[in-house]
């Protein structure tokens, strides 16, 4: 594995778990017996635990976001892999509150069986249990993907808005039906112009001439169904923007916030200027953006490669979305 | 089964659900290599290990208990119970704690009535476990999965009249079981990681499927080698 500063493949991610747990002591705690981190400080209204999870290397998602005012807990996999039952299991129980737990969980085939199971147990042991599931990626929305979109970028911003409202005291079916509103009201789309490294070879997940983008990538190295050439930024992120507006529901009055993502590689330079050019694209459409974030907030490993996603807002989601937040990455 | 005792129990006891899961696990280690073989051939290859190593702990869990006090022995709900919390809590990959839902549904139908546990807990506990693994992997009948041997089963169980000596009631399940089981063989995998290999799977049964089979037909062996015990 040369190209990650990382002794190897095998102990990447728990030698990054335990870095974490301690460079954010004071928010966190690592609990390595049952593979969870939890959150240090939690708002005393707050009634539901709210946990999410998923495979490594998409980091700073999730572990980034435990703390006040967004997750109670995190549940890591290894490498692009479902973290076990047992880890949802035990985080839930750890957390969950007098109103029960809500699990966060993007849309892999994986991490529904994983979160179900442990679902499952949970109601053995009478605590209510509920499931948010995030499926914003455009490219995925097709009648022959019997799985449905996959679970991208907008998982963030569900984590984001359910926080607020959890720490308003929100019971778990309330919340449930609002993390489901926002899903609904999310889209995302991917580019990359080139693959990221896959730990266990050391080699790109696949291979890109130089002219030309893989359109509609996924964050695990899954290609997109196709290429396009390579062309000026301003009409990338015009096309991208174009058909996440045309995918979002229909909004008394057409306002979004966004979120551009970088995918692990891609340099904040590169980020402001996508993010300036959606400005330019949404101004073009008389859309207003009511809130935006940038940075690389739910990446695949090294991939070269930049999601946006747009959130279809309203007035109470954009005061959840601005309400405080101290975890080790929520930026704002 | 024929070779069902004539003096088979009409309850299951801790002695009988042990015995049954002992003889699922030595079942277990001995097929190893033919589900692997089969999953190898239609999905990711580690099925078998997962199963033969599952019920490896579940043996070294019921082995423990034996030696604990007799308080902890009084329920045939005890082993279930065990062998649940080993499958979801230790064993890798999907259909292993999926099989974990089973045995822990199996486990709370049992534990509701221990005294006289039979045909009725058994039915029960399996349609619920049938119903947990579909809510969890949203697999129906004809996707080429485990739940194409546990609905048959769970089915089988409910005809069973509710005094049934359990014996004979796990024999008709084993029987739909490993008629769904072999059903699988022609289908096209919908769900599980057989989907993803598309026809590649035709002409190879489900081992999920497979396991689920064995796992009711061992309750007859088990009781066969309980009754030869001098």
């Amino acid at each position: 594995m040369p190209r990650y500063f990382a002794d190897s493949a095998e102990s990447i991610v728990a030698d990054a778990l335990a870095g974490f747990a301690s460079a954010h002591a004071d928010l966190v705690s690592h609990h390595p017996d049952h593979g969870y981190l939890r959150t240090r400080n939690r708002s005393p209204e707050r009634r539901v635990g709210l946990v999410s999870g998923g495979g490594s290397g998409h980091e700073p998602l999730h572990a980034g976001f435990i703390g006040a005012g967004m997750l109670d807990a995190a549940c890591p996999g290894r490498i692009f892999a479902s973290p076990h039952n047992r880890q949802i299991f035990e985080a839930s129980r750890a957390v969950a509150g007098p109103g029960g737990v809500l699990h966060i969980v993007k849309n892999y085939t994986g991490d529904r069986i994983n979160f179900g199971i442990a679902a499952e147990r949970l109601a053995h042991e009478q605590i209510p249990c509920a499931r948010v599931l995030v499926d914003d990626d455009l490219a995925t929305d097709s009648e022959d993907i019997v799985v449905g979109r996959r679970g991208t970028g907008a998982t963030l911003i569900v984590e984001k808005i359910l926080g607020a409202a959890a720490d308003e005291g929100r019971g778990l079916d309330e919340l449930a039906a609002l993390g489901a509103e926002v899903a609904r009201r999310s889209r995302s789309l991917a580019v990359a112009s080139a693959a990221h490294t896959t730990p266990g070879t050391g080699g790109r997940a696949f291979e890109l001439p130089d002219d030309v983008l893989e359109f509609g990538v996924g964050i695990h190295g899954e290609r997109a169904e196709g290429t396009t050439p390579v062309m000026p930024l301003g009409q990338l992120v015009r096309t991208m923007t174009t058909r996440l507006l045309a995918a979002l529901p229909d909004t008394p009055r057409p306002r979004v916030l966004a979120l551009v993502n970088g995918l692990g590689a891609t340099t904040s330079l590169e980020l402001y200027g996508i993010h300036h050019a959606l400005t330019a694209a949404l101004d073009d459409t008389g859309v207003a953006l009511d809130r935006s974030l940038t940075g690389t907030l739910v990446s695949a490993l090294d991939m070269r490669g930049f999601s946006l996603s747009l959130l279809a807002t309203d007035d109470e989601l954009l005061r959840l979305w601005d309400a405080p937040a101290r975890t080790p990455a929520w930026p704002l | 089964m024929s070779a069902t005792p004539t003096s088979a129990p009409h309850h299951l006891t801790y002695d009988t659900t042990a015995a049954w899961l002992s003889r699922f696990a030595t079942t277990a280690e001995s097929v190893e290599p033919e589900l692997t073989a089969l999953d190898q051939r239609a999905g990711d290859g580690d099925f078998g290990t997962n199963l033969a190593g599952g019920m490896a702990g579940v043996r070294r869990a019921l082995d423990a208990l034996s030696d604990a006090p007799p308080a902890g022995r009084d329920s045939p709900a005890v082993p279930l119970a065990t062998a649940a919390r080993v499958f979801l809590d230790d064993v890798g990959g999907t259909s292993g704690p999926l099989f974990g839902l089973l045995l822990q549904e199996l486990a709370t139908a049992v534990a509701t009535n221990p005294a006289t546990a039979g045909t009725r807990e058994l039915a029960a506990g399996t349609a619920a476990g049938a119903a947990a693994i579909q809510r969890v992997g949203e697999a129906e009948v004809g996707d080429k999965t485990l739940v194409d041997a546990l609905v048959p089963a769970a089915l089988a169980l409910a005809e069973c009249a509710p005094d049934t000596e359990p014996g004979q009631s796990l024999h008709q399940a084993a029987a739909a079981a490993h008629e769904g089981a072999r059903a699988t063989t022609d289908l096209r995998a919908r769900r599980g990681r057989a989907s993803y290999t598309g026809d590649h799977a035709r002409g190879v049964p489900d081992p999920g499927a497979m396991a689920i089979a064995l796992l009711f037909a061992s309750y007859d062996d088990a009781l066969s080698s309980l009754h030869q015990l001098p």
